[in-house]
């Protein structure tokens, strides 16, 4: 899904943020980026979504050779991809349902497709019931929700996040962290970014460390306590299907949810 | 997306921005109205003013005024020497007491000043109307043989004064035409700067669509029909002002009608004041185009990065 050859970024004052940096993530796979602030997580995933380029060597992602993207293609490329950061980038005088639906509007969907589009994003980040609202209304944790959401919202292949849990407190990091792990669990590639150990060792998933711009681990984490965790998601999900099944009763048939409309 | 739903979001986000910052659009619609209206108020007279001078070269004439002793003789050799000539249209003698009826006609306030012992103090004249294909050089030689005529007093060529009227006319199309063009480069540069402006109010709009993958038609489209609808009603307001500012001038100019009649009898015709709104809206585009060039609106989404 991900693959760098020897990639290298450097900028012009000589400051080296990549050096020589070669991994490959296989489809489906969830992965934590980590090391300490300055190392080059980021840096690493803006070369991703193509926001950097590298001085050297060669991005591969989904097959498509990034590095050498045409500017015209960048878009497209982008829409493949879902990406979440640490400050979650909503736009304060849009609603939660406006800001999911940023890309079914470039994609030309009309306002029912993309009502519907928003609800389905909203109810996998359980958040269906707040799409009129804004998110000066939301909590952090639920501002963040809706950042994934929106980056959920085409059903990406990829969903990389830069720091997602930086700005919350352990709840909600945990929060979010089950819900990405629902998303994996779904197909989804994931490559997050974080200096979180401790997150990082509760996963138990694949950890590539940085150091200084340069790729000093990639191991594999036993997830003991990743057990309990995935039981409660199965739990929530039987209970999001039992709440599914309630609505098709009530009304009859499937039928465009009411939240969808709003 | 197809292009009539790209155009539709648009013409929407524009009215939305328009609506949002009002007043700054406002600064950019009456920048590039004031503009179009004072080089179109040019272009208008000097289109009138040619029109004038038109109607005029139309009737112009060759006057030929006797002294007060010119006999028959006198006259009837100046009347012969015009009837031979090819650009001559018509020929007419008009004697002093009719030239005194004109002149009260004309000037009925200073129709006093004829009235003394009864004798009209107007010379006599025999008046050439000119061909519209009239050689000018064979009327200048024949005119001015007949300055040496006798009993010839004096020769008026109306052709020497509206020479004078179509390089005037010349001259306030000319200068309408520069402080038109003077003027819509600072209305361009005006709203170029609007524009710009509104792209920051929406740099946090920017950055996001540029994150998910908005093409860059996508993401300029409402800045560039914004531009344009900002021009195009400077061009509707500037088209407005201008008549009313005619229709003004005409009717406080009523009773004399000198300046209203040379200035400003004709309006724009329609494809001509359609041609002048849309002057405003291309100006407008540019000005949008010339404010969202590349390095620019990185400038503007990278500030959105930072900050959404």
């Amino acid at each position: 899904m991900i693959q760098f050859f020897h990639v290298s970024k450097s900028y012009p004052g000589g400051q080296t943020a990549l050096d020589d940096v070669t991994f490959d993530i296989p489809r489906g796979q969830f992965v934590f980026l980590t090391g300490a602030s300055g190392a080059g997580k980021t840096t690493l995933l803006k070369m991703i979504f193509r926001e950097e380029v590298p001085s050297d060597g060669q991005i591969l992602v989904n097959g498509r050779n990034v590095a050498s993207l045409p500017r015209g293609k960048i878009p497209y490329l982008r829409r493949t991809l879902g990406v979440v950061f640490q400050d979650f980038r909503l736009i304060p005088r849009k609603t939660v349902a406006e800001n999911v639906t940023y890309l079914p509007r470039v994609l030309g969907h009309d306002a029912k497709s993309r009502k519907a589009l928003a609800y389905q994003a909203l109810r996998r980040v359980g958040l269906a019931h707040r799409t009129k609202a804004f998110p000066a209304e939301l909590s952090g944790g639920e501002q963040q929700r809706v950042a994934i959401a929106r980056a959920l919202v085409n059903e990406p292949e990829l969903l990389i996040a830069d720091e997602p849990t930086g700005n919350l407190d352990p709840k909600l990091s945990e929060e979010i962290l089950r819900l990405f792990l629902d998303i994996n669990r779904r197909g989804t590639t994931l490559l997050i970014a974080t200096h979180d150990r401790e997150l990082i060792q509760r996963t138990g998933r694949r950890v590539l460390t940085l150091d200084q711009g340069r790729l000093v681990g990639d191991e594999n984490l036993e997830a003991p306590v990743s057990v309990p965790m995935e039981r409660e998601l199965n739990a929530e999900r039987e209970l999001d299907a039992e709440r599914t099944l309630n609505e098709v009763d009530e009304s009859g048939g499937v039928q465009a949810p009411r939240e969808a409309e709003a | 997306m197809t292009f009539t739903q790209a155009l539709a979001y648009f013409f929407r986000e524009a009215a939305v921005s328009l609506a949002r910052s009002w007043k700054v659009s406002l600064l950019a619609v009456l920048t590039i109205a004031v503009s179009l209206f004072i080089g179109g108020a040019f272009l208008l007279a000097g289109s009138n003013l040619a029109s004038l001078a038109d109607e005029w070269r139309g009737e112009a004439r060759v006057v030929v005024y006797f002294e007060p002793a010119a006999g028959e003789a006198e006259r009837a050799a100046v009347r012969a020497a015009a009837a031979g000539e090819p650009w001559a249209r018509q020929v007419v003698e008009v004697g002093p007491e009719e030239a005194a009826e004109r002149f009260r006609e004309s000037f009925p306030s200073l129709s006093g000043l004829l009235e003394s012992d009864g004798a009209s103090p107007l010379p006599a004249s025999v008046e050439v109307l000119l061909a519209p294909d009239a050689d000018a050089a064979a009327v200048s030689a024949w005119a001015e043989a007949q300055r040496g005529a006798p009993g010839v007093d004096m020769v008026d060529d109306d052709r020497d004064w509206l020479g004078r009227l179509e390089a005037l006319t010349a001259l306030v199309r000319g200068a309408g035409l520069v402080l038109g063009a003077v003027l819509l480069a600072a209305a361009v540069f005006t709203i170029a700067s609007v524009i710009r402006l509104t792209a920051y109010l929406y740099h946090e709009e920017i950055a996001v669509m540029r994150l998910v993958g908005a093409t860059e038609f996508f993401i300029r489209g409402p800045f560039y029909v914004e531009g344009m609808l900002q021009g195009l009603l400077g061009g509707v307001l500037a088209v407005a002002g201008l008549y009313g500012g005619t229709r003004a001038l005409v009717s406080q100019d009523a009773a004399t009608g000198l300046l209203s009649q040379a200035l400003a009898p004709g309006f724009f015709s329609l494809r001509e004041a359609v041609a002048l709104v849309l002057l405003g809206g291309a100006a407008g585009l540019f000005g949008a185009l010339l404010s969202l060039r590349r390095e620019k609106l990185d400038e503007v989404a990278e500030v959105g990065q930072g900050e959404v």
